[in-house]
């Protein structure tokens, strides 16, 4: 057996029984099954998102508190009518605080056309609001016109909504007709698949900078290096690593697919279109080139640090680009193409993660996937061929604190 | 086997070894002795190539260093390390097949070495349970695991007890039995005489004194001798031979007087005293140095001796 497979067997079997590692692995399917079951689940029952607590409205008509009833929105909720004296008010708002009501709906005379008022103890359920807003507005438009002497008819004909449907286009001139549903369950997925990349990158990338460093200040380093050349021991250690991360993911994607393939129809549900074979190999691809990077980055750091705190010092810089990505996602999402997009979905620090939600999103054009898999190539190269300098200067200076300045002379040490 | 020739290595401003040279041969103990902060660990790890001598060539059978020969060196470091969270013999199958043996055979002689430890009983247990000096005694076997030909132990005996020290040092004379060049470094002089053939003494780096044990011992013999008897021994004082005399009434040390020898003492005393013990006194590693380190502090720019 040669010393590298040596090295790399040691650090799988190592990882293999770390707790993380198979605490992780068990749960990730969780995930996927949140990702793939759970936006349908809910599509199919609102119950389950929302509390079933009622609202109370007070200066309601009959007409306003029936329309309110039958709202979809809040299905599930009962309508209390409540008095509109002070005591009653009193009462209710007492009972909005205490959480037996979920919102106080209040009329003043003449609301249709001065407004009401919602009292909540959250504010933060805005579907809810937003959809009481909305019965409250048109009843109050219904009652205007019915003053007015317009024939109901009409007015009903010239304020008709007309709608405007969605439709996603594909390559290939395919069309689908999406919705608010689909939309979220992509942003679901995709986000999904950016906390997995982000995450997993983020714990192996740490573990081997860790695993570096504690072999360094434990001095197994020297019985290693005894035996085997820094290299070896470097690329041991991240292809090792990374050949657990890939079984996770292997485990991973499997699920998914046997979950959508095969499971979901069974019961009579669509899998969310973001989980497609295609978008799953996608996020393997990205998670491999974001790993070796990344982990080529840590385990030079580790090998320049002096103990796990020093690590953490220097690590930051290398953090902040794993978090700049995460931090923006949502414009990404809203604008898979805009410049910014395209710029962090080509600079190999941030790509693997920006360049995934683009695929998920919206195909970018081949040249952009074509030239951010290059750069990352390129850069995982380069990046393995600097650590590996820095980690054969690095691992055996002991009592020193290095800097990132002194780490970039060691690049130049033969 | 191992040939050392004018090593210097500076940290900062500090000489930590200071043009060092010694070879250590094939069947034989080679002893790096001197106190802490000597410049032992540093001149093996030199040795070890885990670090780069600032001048001086290092040479095995006249080669320089190259990765292949890591297979053929067992190395402790002084700071012991074994990844806590592994089994006992995985770690040591581990350290076998990284100097390039099969898992099978690494396993074999890594539960033949445990035997002989008398940790059979721990061979399935993390390294995390066992004590110091146990840890201390699988490390000791992890760097012979792989039957080497030269090895470098850097305080081999430091934190073990008397039994443990007796197990180990007869693994060492092992062996130089089969024919390894061992080389060890302590700062336990009497540990260095039961062991060694050769030996270096440093002090800041630079030889104080080097050669093998035994013209050591005679060159720095001391001119006295002990001598417990039956009988009137006050005749003593005034022999020839003699220069000065400590005396007990059933006990004597001797001063032999210089251009004269221990053997006429010994004819003198012959048939008019009963001899229960006549003893040459040999100095101990430990009075040699102590010696030299005076005379060194003396005449500061002394050179080193040879013998």
């Amino acid at each position: 057996m040669s010393r590298l497979k040596a090295i790399i067997r040691h650090e799988f079997r190592l990882m293999a029984a770390n707790k993380t590692f198979v605490v992780l692995t068990i749960l990730g399917p969780f995930l996927i099954l949140a990702v793939t079951v759970l936006p349908g689940l809910l599509s199919m029952n609102p119950k389950a998102l929302s509390g079933g607590e009622p609202i109370a409205v007070s200066g309601a008509d009959a007409g306003l508190a029936s329309a309110l009833g039958s709202a979809s929105a809040f299905q599930g909720r009962s309508i209390q009518i409540t008095g509109t004296d002070e005591r009653s008010l009193a009462d209710a708002r007492k009972l909005v605080l205490s959480g037996k009501l979920a919102a106080l709906v209040l009329l003043p005379p003449g609301w249709e056309n001065t407004g009401a008022s919602l009292y909540t103890k959250t504010g933060t359920d805005a579907a809810l609001y937003g959809a009481i807003g909305g019965v409250v507005d048109s009843h109050a438009r219904e009652v205007r016109i019915q003053r007015s002497g317009v024939d109901p008819v009409l007015a009903g004909e010239l304020t008709r909504r007309i709608g405007v449907s969605i439709i996603k286009l594909g390559s290939g001139d395919t069309e689908e007709a999406g919705g608010e549903a689909d939309f979220v369950q992509t942003l679901f997925t995709a986000m999904s698949f950016v906390m997995l990349v982000y995450m997993t990158t983020l714990l192996y990338g740490q573990m081997i900078g860790r695993s570096v460093v504690t072999e360094k200040t434990s001095k197994t380093v020297e019985i290693m290096l005894s035996s085997v050349s820094p290299r070896e021991l470097m690329f041991g250690k991240i292809l090792g690593l990374g050949l657990a991360g890939l079984l996770q993911y292997g485990v991973w994607v499997a699920l998914a697919l046997v979950l959508s393939k095969a499971v979901l129809p069974l019961l009579g549900m669509a899998a969310p279109p973001a989980v497609a074979p295609g978008n799953l190999a996608w996020l393997v691809v990205f998670f491999v080139l974001a790993f070796f990077l990344y982990a080529s980055l840590y385990a030079a750091l580790g090998a320049a640090a002096e103990d796990e705190q020093h690590l953490g010092q220097l690590a930051w810089p290398v953090l902040m680009f794993l978090i700049i990505p995460l931090v923006m996602i949502s414009s990404f999402v809203s604008n898979p193409g805009s410049p910014l997009s395209v710029i962090l979905s080509l600079f190999p620090m941030t790509s693997p993660i920006v360049m995934l939600i683009r695929v998920l999103i919206a195909p970018p054009p081949f040249w952009q996937l074509a030239l951010c898999i290059g750069l990352l190539v390129i850069s995982v190269y380069g990046a393995a061929a600097a650590a590996a300098r820095i980690f054969r200067v690095g691992i055996l200076m002991g009592g020193k604190r290095a800097t990132l300045r002194e780490m970039l002379k060691w690049l130049r040490v033969h | 086997m191992l040939s050392v020739n004018g090593v210097v290595k500076t940290y900062e401003t500090v000489r930590a070894v200071d043009g060092l040279s010694f070879e250590a041969r094939a069947g034989q103990i080679f002893g790096l002795i001197g106190p802490n902060g000597a410049g032992k660990s540093t001149t093996i790890r030199m040795i070890m190539n885990v670090i780069a001598p600032d001048e001086g060539t290092i040479r095995f059978d006249g080669k320089a260093f190259s990765e292949s020969m890591k297979a053929r060196i067992g190395y402790l470091p002084e700071e012991r390390g074994l990844n806590r969270k592994v089994r006992v013999i995985d770690t040591l199958v581990y350290l076998g097949v990284l100097k390039g043996m099969e898992p099978v055979a690494a396993k074999a002689r890594a539960e033949a070495w445990l035997e002989r430890f008398e940790l059979s009983g721990w061979k399935n247990e993390k390294v995390e349970t066992l004590s110091k000096g146990m840890a201390q005694k699988v490390q000791f076997i992890g760097s012979v695991v792989h039957d080497p030909d030269l090895v470098l132990f850097d305080e081999p005996f430091s934190g073990l007890d008397p039994v443990s020290q007796d197990l180990l040092l007869d693994a060492v004379l092992d062996l130089k039995r089969k024919g390894k060049t061992v080389l060890f470094s302590t700062h336990v002089m009497e540990q260095a005489e039961r062991l060694c053939d050769n030996i270096l003494l440093v002090r800041k780096g630079s030889e104080l004194v080097s050669g093998s044990l035994a013209d050591l011992k005679s060159r720095f013999g001391s001119n006295s001798v002990q001598l417990e008897f039956d009988g009137d021994a006050s005749f003593v004082d005034a022999l020839p031979c003699v220069e000065a005399v400590r005396s007990l009434p059933r006990w004597i040390e001797a001063t032999i007087r210089s251009g004269h020898s221990s053997d006429e003492l010994f004819s003198a005393v012959a048939g008019r005293l009963g001899i229960r013990r006549f003893q040459l006194m040999e100095p101990t590693l430990h009075a040699i140095f102590v010696r030299l380190v005076e005379s060194d502090e003396n005449c500061a720019e002394g050179g080193a001796y040879h013998v």
